[in-house]
């Protein structure tokens, strides 16, 4: 008859005393688990959501704290100073150690621009009403006079992405697709090579493969041709706007667009992503920056006492053109982002900041965050009250069990075999108590944590503004955002109040430590005076 | 006969009401083996405080307990009581939700003595010994009568197989009959299992059938055999 013996017989043969501490252990456990599994949906529902989330942060202008540091200046001439010294603007250097992190996968610091198609090519063709207007070359418009004037006018058929890092978002996260040749690498980008990648369908258009060579215009051709042109002015020749890259790989990409897209009707052929070029973005500003040294030269010889051109530090360089507005940085995964941001935030140049571009998604989860910390708050309100009352019921029933204490130190029964046996009658109790409760408390947390949810949705009024978040089907090769929209339905959609393994884990745990030490201490308490004493406080 | 239990200079004493009560004084005494003892004393005179501390329950204020010449304490109270000794209460001391059979088996559960391995059979066989037959062996202990609790007490006294039993009042719940019954048991454990039984006793009856005995008086104790 050892201890787990008699802890068994006491359970079973005082059965009434049992009953209640088992249903003491059941609604105890049925008000933890609503408090865990409700804050848990909460937390899961965030975590879901976020991993939906491209796990994206941008490098980019703090144009707030620029604003914030002007307004607090009261000398205008401190302000004068502070323009003379150049806007804040992105350096491809302060981007570069951002990525040396190994949660980055890759980054887009892009330099964009439209190009003219040479003769002899041909760009995708989407057949809507923006080209069937400009097939003439021709742009008219109304003069003074009233009278209609066109003018020789070129659409630019190209589109170009010119990335300072070799590999793309849009390559890692598989919205492009290389299907022959490569992707441009770092000796490319450092060997500023005059190299592209095209679309299959441009490619297709064309007959190009990679390997061939083709020409692009980053000027309308008919205007340096054009006598009265500025272009034409200023000097610029057919070599000057030219440029012959190899092609290098061909890719497919998952944003065709089609009639049902939006704004299809007045998507400009560079528009269409099937003519968009990609490109290493040093060879692009090196071809460039010969168009602004020319530029540069016309204007001095035509302004010899402005004092612009007559500073040799505003003489174009790669180093005063190459900037950027933005950098897009790719983690690996998306619940890295805030501790990514958090970690280097401290280490950028003033008026710059890392963005996690949160602000929506952490405004839909408030409810949820209001209700995590209500649950918290219930789970700590009743794991302290549960402490409080298993050790008091436990105390109440060990009081009743000073006698048997007595008895078994009189017959030289140690003492931790004694509270083991106590332990057990408990934990036995417990276990099923808190068994029965899971049944119980899922459904119970389930209700609970739509009725909570639903009132906080309404109460926060997040709800009423959630449709302008809604994001659509537009395509805007402008656009630089890569973070993904999220809606309230995103984040509701994810909140499922279930009682994982976790949880259950949890509730053993915490509940049999906390039977534990609430046999423990009172025992403790009894057997703190020898045996004598102890049967005679009960005879 | 060789000694088995030797007090030496036991001191005890409380505060009551402010005064310190002096209960054992000086008390040395050796207790043999294989006999029966019984202690007799007026009430109040520390009787049952002098079985406490000789049987490990109680600590005395100065003073060396010795079984088999081991000091107790540096044995350990707790091993002393599993091992060594047994206690029979005036109150019985059984665990109430256990049958007779199972306070039995606790005792043989808790000591680290050697014991036949099937401990069922050795308890009901002690427990028939007594006169607990089995239908009554596999009862709860609060549905026997005050004498068949207290000779479950007695059998599970011997289930540890210790050498020296105390049994404070044992027979102080039971009618005449009854005491004759269980005193017999004590003499013959003393006698016949070569236990030695030192049971502290207000009853004449109870000390005449003993083999030696002693009065607690003034804090010390006095052979009157």
């Amino acid at each position: 008859m050892n201890f787990l013996q008699r802890a068994i017989k006491n359970v079973t043969r005082k059965l009434s005393k049992s009953v209640l501490l088992l249903l003491t252990f059941f609604v105890i456990g049925n008000f933890v688990i609503v408090g865990l599994g409700v804050s848990q949906a909460s937390e899961n529902a965030k975590t879901m959501t976020r991993q939906k989330m491209r796990a994206v942060v941008t490098y980019e202008v703090d144009y707030d704290a620029i604003n914030e540091y002007i307004n607090s200046l009261t000398d205008q001439d401190a302000i004068d100073e502070f323009y003379s010294n150049g806007y804040p603007s992105i350096k491809i250097s302060d981007v570069r150690p951002l990525l040396e992190d190994e949660r980055v996968l890759t980054a887009n610091a892009l330099v964009h621009s439209q190009l003219y198609a040479a003769s002899g090519n041909d760009f995708v063709h989407l057949g809507n009403q923006v080209e069937e207007e400009f097939v003439n070359n021709e742009m008219c418009y109304i003069d003074a006079d009233g009278n209609e004037v066109c003018e020789p006018y070129s659409q630019p058929s190209y589109f170009l992405k010119a990335n300072y890092f070799p590999n793309m978002i849009e390559f890692q996260d598989g919205s492009y697709k290389v299907v022959d040749g490569r992707f441009y690498t770092q000796e490319d980008i450092d060997n500023n090579a005059n190299v592209v990648l095209v679309s299959q369908a441009l490619a297709d258009v064309n007959g190009w493969q990679v390997g061939d060579v083709i020409d692009v215009f980053t000027l309308d051709p008919l205007s340096y041709n054009d006598p009265s042109s500025y272009m034409y002015g200023i000097g610029l020749t057919e070599e000057d706007v030219k440029m012959s890259l190899e092609i290098i790989g061909i890719y497919t990409h998952n944003q065709a667009i089609t009639p049902s897209s939006d704004n299809f009707d007045w998507t400009y052929p560079y528009e269409n992503p099937d003519n968009m070029l990609l490109m290493p973005a040093t060879s692009y500003m090196n071809f460039s920056l010969a168009q602004a040294q020319k530029s540069y030269d016309y204007y001095a010889q035509q302004y010899p006492d402005d004092p612009y051109y007559s500073d040799p530090a505003n003489y174009p360089s790669i180093e005063n053109t190459s900037y950027i507005s933005n950098a897009t940085i790719l983690l690996s995964d998306p619940l890295d982002v805030d501790g990514y941001v958090a970690d280097y935030s401290g280490d950028i140049p003033e008026f710059m900041m890392i963005n996690a571009n949160n602000e929506e998604f952490e405004r839909l989860s408030k409810p949820l965050d209001t209700i995590g910390l209500f649950a918290n708050f219930i789970v700590w309100l009743v794991v302290i009250n549960a402490v409080v009352i298993i050790t008091l019921v436990t105390a109440l029933t060990l009081k009743t069990r000073e006698y048997e204490i007595g008895v078994l130190l009189s017959i030289g029964a140690n003492k931790l075999k004694i509270i083991g046996q106590f332990f057990v009658e408990l934990a036995i109790v417990a276990v099923i108590g808190f068994t029965l409760s899971i049944f119980s408390g899922s459904l119970i947390a389930g209700k609970v944590g739509e009725v909570v949810l639903d009132y906080q949705i309404t109460e926060s009024g997040v709800d009423q503004e959630s449709d302008d978040f809604i994001g659509n089907d537009y395509i805007s090769i402008w656009d630089n955002d890569y973070t993904t929209d999220i809606t309230l339905d995103d984040l509701v959609g994810e909140y499922n109040v279930s009682i994982s393994p976790l949880i259950i884990a949890e509730i053993y745990i915490v509940g049999l430590g906390i039977v534990l030490v609430s046999t423990f201490i009172p025992s403790m308490m009894i057997m703190r005076f020898n045996p004598k004493k102890i049967l005679m406080n009960q005879n | 006969m060789a000694e088995i239990l030797k007090l030496e200079n036991i001191n005890y004493s409380y505060i009551d009401g402010g005064f310190e009560r002096q209960i054992l004084k000086d008390l040395s005494y050796t207790f043999e083996d294989h006999k029966f003892y019984t202690i007799l004393g007026p009430s109040g005179s520390g009787k049952t405080t002098l079985l406490s501390i000789i049987s490990g329950l109680d600590t005395p204020k100065s003073g060396k307990i010795y079984y088999d010449g081991e000091d107790i304490e540096k044995m350990g109270l707790g091993k002393y009581r599993r091992n060594k000794i047994s206690i029979v209460f005036q109150q019985y001391n059984l665990i109430n939700y256990l049958t007779a059979l199972e306070n039995v088996l606790v005792a043989m559960s808790e000591t680290d003595n050697k014991l036949p391995k099937n401990h069922k059979e050795v308890a009901y066989a002690l427990l028939e010994k007594f006169g607990i037959v089995k239908t009554k062996a596999d009862r709860m202990v609060n549905q026997l009568s005050g004498g068949e609790q207290q000779r479950v007490a007695i059998a599970r006294s011997l289930a540890s197989n210790v050498d020296l039993i105390f049994a404070d009042e044992p027979t102080g719940n039971l009618d005449t009959a009854t005491e004759k019954e269980i005193v017999g048991v004590f003499k013959e454990l003393a006698h016949e299992y070569g236990k030695t039984v030192i049971v502290v006793t207000h009853s004449d009856s109870v000390s005449e059938l003993s083999d030696q005995r002693l009065l607690l008086s003034d804090g010390i104790l006095k052979d009157i055999s």
